[in-house]
This record gives C-alpha cells, structure tokens and sequence, in this order.
C-alpha cells in the first residue's frame, strides 16, 4: 500500500488541480443561487488528499534510496523532453510542506474570504499553485521547472489581481508579472544555453556533468548568472523586489503562501541548480552579494514600513536572501534546512497579523496598539512565529542560522557580520511590529478587537505548534548541527545578536515612555520607508528607457515606415493629378507633341550617324 | 547645284511650315501652313527623282499624288474650319480647347 502511494505521489499536483477546476463551477457566473463556498471546502478537501498522500509517501521513502520517474513529454528531431520526476525524502518532504501549508491556508481563507464572493476565483488560483508547487518539488528536469515557473508567474498575477476595481492591485499584480517575467526571460536564456553545454536538463545529470565539466570561465560565469536571474526576480531579490512589497495589496491567505512557499520556488531551483552554479566562482560571488545585500537593505526597509503586511513581506526578501547567501556558499542542504524553518515560522506570522487586520481594518501600525490583553491568541502565535524565524536557541531557524554561521566562518568570515546584522534587524522589527500592534495604548481602531472565529485560529494555532515542534522534528530527522564540531562562539554571537534586537526593540517599542512615532534622521527614515525610492528608481531607469524606445518605434513606424508607403501612394495620385494638364485640349499642342516625339526618336535612332554630319558639311 | 541645297531647303520649308502650323491662331493659316509642309516634301521627291532616279521618275509620280491628295486634303479642312466656324462663329485655334483633361 505504502509502495503504490509512493508511486502514484504525482498524483498529489494533479488533486489540487482537480480541486481547482472543480471549485471553479461555483464561480458567480455560473452557480448564481447557492453561493460560492463549496469552491474553498472542495479545495480544501483535494489538499487535504495531498498533504495526506505525501505524507504517506514520504513514509515510505524515509531512509530509501531517491527513484526516478520519467515520462516522454515530446520526442522530436533529437530533442527528447521527459518529464523526470525524483522521489526523494527531499522532494516528497517539500511536496509534504507545500501541501500542509495550503490547507493551512485554505482553512484560512475560509475565515478570511468570509464576506467575499470571489471563493471560486481564489480557490482555483491557489489550487493551481499547489499544484505548480507539489510539480515543482517533484520535477526534477530544469526545462519543466521553467515551465512551472512560467506558470505560477501567471497564477501570481491573476492572483493578486483578485479584486481588480482596486487600482492599486491592478499596478502591484502588472509589477508582480512583469519582473518575475524578466527574471524569468533571463532563466530561459541559461535554460537553453544550458542543454548544449550539458546535453540534458535533469538536474541529477547536471549536476553529474558540473562535477567534470571543464568549460570556458566566461561562459560559465554568463550561465550561471542568467540561471540565478531567475530565481532572483521570483525570491524578491535586489534589485528586482519591489514587486513583493505591491503584491500585499493581494488577499491575505495568497500572501500567506506568497510569502512562504511561492517565493522559495525560485530558491529551490537555485539550490538544484548549485552544482551548475559552483562551475563559476564569479557567479557563487555574485550570488552571495545579491543576498547580502537584499538580506541588510530588505532587514533595514522593513524596519522602517508602517504597513503591517508590509512589516513582513521585506523580511521575506532578507530570508530569501540568507538562502542565497547560503547557495553561494555551497550549502545546499543549510539552504534547505533554512526554507523549512523560515516558512512555518513566516506563515504563523502572516496568518497572526491577517487576524489582527481582519477585525481591526486598518494595516497601518501607527492606529494599533494595546491588544495583547485582548488577542493573546494571535500576539502569542506571532511571538512562537517570529522565535521561529530568528536566531532564538531552541527554535528553528537559529539551527540552520548557526550551521550556515558555521560554515562562513570557515569560509568568508565577513558573511557572518552579515548574518548577524539580518537577526538583529529582524528581531528589532518583529519586536518593533509585536510592540506597535499589542504594546502600547489602545488606539480608536483597536478600541474593540474581539479574537477571531475558528477557521483562524485553527490554523494559526497549529502552525505555531509546527513551529515549536520544529527542533524536535529536526532532531529526529538527523538535520542539527553535530554538537561534537560546532563553533559555540557562532552561537554565541548569533544569541547576543538577537538579543540586541530584541533589547533595543523592547526599550523602544514596548516601552510607553518612549514618544510615538519614533523620529528619526527624517531623510533616512525616508529613504527606507519608500523601499530605497525603487519605484522612483524603476521609472527613471528601465521603464523611462523601454518607453522611451517604444515611443521612437511608434513614431518611427507611423511616420517613417507608413510615411514611405503612403508616400508613394501619394506620389501616384500627384503626378496622376498633375500630368493631366499635358491633354491641354489645344491641336496645336498634340502636333507639337507628336513632332517632338518624331524628333526625338529620329535623333535617337539616327544617333550613329549624327557624328558623322559634321564631317560630310564640313567637307 | 547639287542635291543637298534641296533637301535643305525643303527641310528649311518644312520647319516654317511647323512654326506655323503650331503658332499659328487662325485656322486658316494652319490649312497653308499644312500646304507649306506638303509642298517641302514636293521638293523633295523632286530632288531625289531628279538626282536620283532620273530614269524612272517614280518620285514626280508620287508628286502628282501629293498634290492631288493635298488638293482634296485643303477642301475637306476647309469645310472642317467653316463647319466650326458656323458653330462657334470664329477659328481661332485658343478656342478650340473643349476636349481638354
């Protein structure tokens, strides 16, 4: 039994798609009686099926050797494109994670989507994530990774498309599309650039061919940093990020998954595609500077967001930007480790502020306050979520936190400075957020804050459990540290940083005496509380530069290219028009013209001879 | 005397009776300046049957026809010119430009 579930597990995508489309038909359009809510139960249930299926599966898996499955997709003129399927513990856990996480947040988006009537849109849309994420952790070819990708590029936009009278979703889902789009472009390049190099795209013979591959270093670095362009615009990385930050005008159980699961798609083909990328010493480089710097930039913006959705989504840059950091440094498996611990403790986070602006309405951190007396649910689950994302001994991320700390210091020691710059902001941000929303006095739109209904706090609830369980599950999974060889210093220093944070978070955020809003240096509070002017920045450099073309094209197409052609058009009906005048109507004129026409053709004709008429008269 | 000297000058003839057979605004002097043209190709049948054919003379024979056909020629144009002229009661050729564009 356990054997035919594990074979049949790419059954798991194809339940969340038949949720998807079925939950599609109580779309208002089509059952305009009974209401929308069968879509969400419906796919609910569908992922329900898939965490249980992957669960099984990956019981079976547990200590096995990986399996291959492979089907032809299309097999023409030498180019055979199989779609290769790895069952590995890795694989199928993922598929576990992104199938647990969406019932999560479906059950959520039952509470949530409560006064909605677009269930059948959303649970379609977030049906096909889950699905192009269980495919994504099963597929083990980069050619269908892209395809995948591609996919959810267009699942993001319809998605935070959602309620499209809103203008501003209708600008964040454009920016959302077109710079995943671009990075995802760039993928595509290194994607086909790739196969005559290698000869094949599935990333267990990729990373065979890396291991000997001896191949010009300069192709090699442009390679390399096409396929991390990819990931780099799906991770919010700098500078394609500013598309993370308009997407949290999106519906909040998507923001949920966005900020979870569907940035770290572009991270797990990242850390599939290490072995390719470890070919190129300039592109680990490139690699590791890209996320140091998203992982500082992002950690110091977020710090200075009022918007509570936004509070987090920066964060969700600077985490995607330690993984970076940690694939730069080879270290697939502390990358791995990394995305399991950040994406539970970032779902409880998200999901335990979605319930603070679910009944308090407005997401602006200056009007809350003062709720922890009255939400101990959600401030308790935001405290678990966030002891999870930073580097707080026994929870999760501080493991992976230390072994990526570990390492760098072997290695790049400068890295570490990084690190434990990115904990203490992170923690100085989440304490600053706890602080803002339950610290404090309470404020006109928390006055009355009652705490959530089930289909919130169920969730939540478990999430934070997860989160808890997260150091024992990484125990039993053999994934600590080994305590024999690990720097006690690192961990010392990871601790004292977070506990910086937390203290000047504390003293001033949770701290009553200390006058709100904080002032600051104005022009730099500025500066990172428009995200580094990015928009500003997007609009004079490459929308400036691609509009401007545009422009020169247009016009060049309708006056110089339609002009030439319309020209001889023109041309015709003018001397048409103009020629007529030589049927002057006078006789005289036509023998005029005949006689001309004589003349001339005698002239011609008799052109040889005319040279010698001079020598016969002068004789 | 040679054969050129009428050739010349019945091209000479020739082009005056263009010149007036183009300039020309009354109808009837383009009838005589026509006559000039058919009488400059007189000559020059003449010349060449004289200096050229003097046995055969083929070139007077067609003479005699020019200026018969150029007889008839004249009283058929002449018609033409009075038929116009009971129309439009003048023959100045400026006036005849109705069929133009």
């Amino acid at each position: 039994m356990a054997q035919y579930l594990l074979q049949t597990v790419w059954l798991v995508p194809c339940y969340a798609l038949i949720g998807a489309v079925v939950g599609g038909v109580w779309s208002p359009g089509i059952i305009r009686r009974t209401g929308p809510r069968p879509a969400g139960y419906v796919n609910a249930i569908m992922t329900f099926f898939g965490f249980f299926h992957s669960l099984f599966a990956l019981q079976a898996i547990w200590n096995q050797p990986a399996q291959q499955l492979s089907y032809t997709w299309l097999n023409a003129a030498g180019l055979n494109l199989s779609i290769d399927l790895e069952l590995s513990a890795v694989s199928i856990g993922a598929m576990l994670l992104v199938t647990g996480l969406n019932l999560m947040a479906q059950i959520y988006g039952i509470g949530y989507m409560e006064m909605d009537w677009g269930w059948a849109r959303f649970y379609a849309l977030v049906g096909l994530f889950e699905a192009g994420m269980s495919a994504l952790a099963l597929c083990n070819s980069l050619f269908f990774s892209y395809v995948i990708l591609e996919i959810l590029t267009l699942g993001t936009y319809l998605l935070i498309g959602l309620w499209f009278n809103q203008s501003l979703v209708v600008t964040g889902a454009r920016d959302a599309f077109l710079t995943k789009r671009v990075g995802d472009l760039f993928l595509l390049m290194g994607v086909v650039a790739l196969l005559p190099l290698a000869g094949t795209w599935n990333y267990t013979e990729l990373a065979q061919w890396a291991s000997t591959a001896k191949i010009d270093p300069r192709v090699a670095t442009l390679l390399s940093l096409a396929l991390i362009a990819g990931p780099m615009g799906k991770c919010a990385q700098f500078p394609l990020h500013l598309w993370l930050d308009e997407a949290m005008e999106g519906p909040l159980p998507a923001t949920v998954l966005r900020n979870t699961v569907v940035v770290s798609t572009g991270a797990w083909v990242l850390i599939k595609l290490q072995p390719v990328l470890a070919l190129s010493p300039v592109a680990s480089a490139f690699t590791i500077f890209i996320g140091a710097l998203t992982a500082i930039g992002a950690s110091l913006i977020v710090i200075a967001q009022i918007d509570i959705k936004r509070a987090l989504s920066y964060s969700v840059s600077a985490y995607m930007g330690l993984v970076f950091i940690a694939v730069g440094a080879g270290q697939d498996n502390t990358a791995l480790v990394l995305l399991f611990t950040y994406a539970v403790a970032m779902a409880t986070l998200v999901m335990a502020t979605g319930g603070i602006v679910w009944n308090n309405i407005t997401q602006d951190l200056t009007q809350l306050g003062g709720l922890w007396t009255r939400r101990p649910i959600s401030g308790l689950c935001f405290i678990v979520g966030a002891l999870g994302m930073i580097a707080a001994p026994p929870f999760g991320s501080f493991w992976a936190l230390l072994q990526l700390g570990d390492h760098l210091w072997k290695t790049q020691p400068w890295l570490v400075g990084v690190l434990l710059t990115v904990n203490a902001l992170t923690t100085f941000s989440l304490t600053r957020v706890f602080g803002l929303i339950f610290g404090g006095k309470t404020q006109t739109m928390t006055a009355r804050s009652p705490e959530l209904n089930w289909p919130f706090v169920l969730p939540m609830t478990i999430l934070a459990g997860i989160v808890l369980h997260v150091p024992l599950l990484l125990l039993t999974w053999n994934l600590l540290p080994n305590w024999a060889n690990f720097d006690i210093a690192i961990a010392g220093l990871l601790i004292a940083s977070t506990g910086a944070g937390y203290y000047l978070g504390a003293r001033i955020y949770l701290n009553d005496r200390w006058p709100k809003p904080v002032q600051f240096n104005k022009p730099i509070q500025d500066f990172f509380a428009y995200d580094l002017y990015t928009a500003q920045l997007y609009r004079i450099t490459v929308v400036f530069a691609v509009g401007l073309i545009s422009q020169i094209v247009y016009w060049i197409d309708r006056y110089i290219v339609d002009g030439l052609v319309n020209f001889v058009g023109i041309f015709t009906v003018f001397s048409g028009q103009s020629l007529k005048y030589n049927v002057s109507g006078q006789t005289q004129f036509y023998a005029l013209t005949i006689l001309s026409g004589i003349a001339l053709l005698g002239l011609v004709v008799s052109w040889p001879f005319l040279s010698h008429l001079s020598l016969i008269v002068g004789s | 005397m040679q054969v050129q000297y009428f050739l010349l000058l019945a091209a000479a003839l020739f082009c005056i009776g263009i010149f007036g057979l183009i300039t020309s605004r009354n109808a009837v002097r383009v009838l005589m300046s026509i006559e000039l043209l058919l009488n400059a190709v007189n000559l020059n049948l003449m010349a060449f049957s004289n200096y050229i054919d003097p046995q055969n003379i083929k070139g007077q024979v067609f003479t005699v026809f020019v200026i018969t056909v150029a007889a008839a020629e004249a009283a058929v144009g002449l018609a033409i010119v009075l038929a116009i002229y009971r129309n439009r009661d003048t023959v100045d050729m400026e006036q005849f430009n109705l069929l133009k564009w």
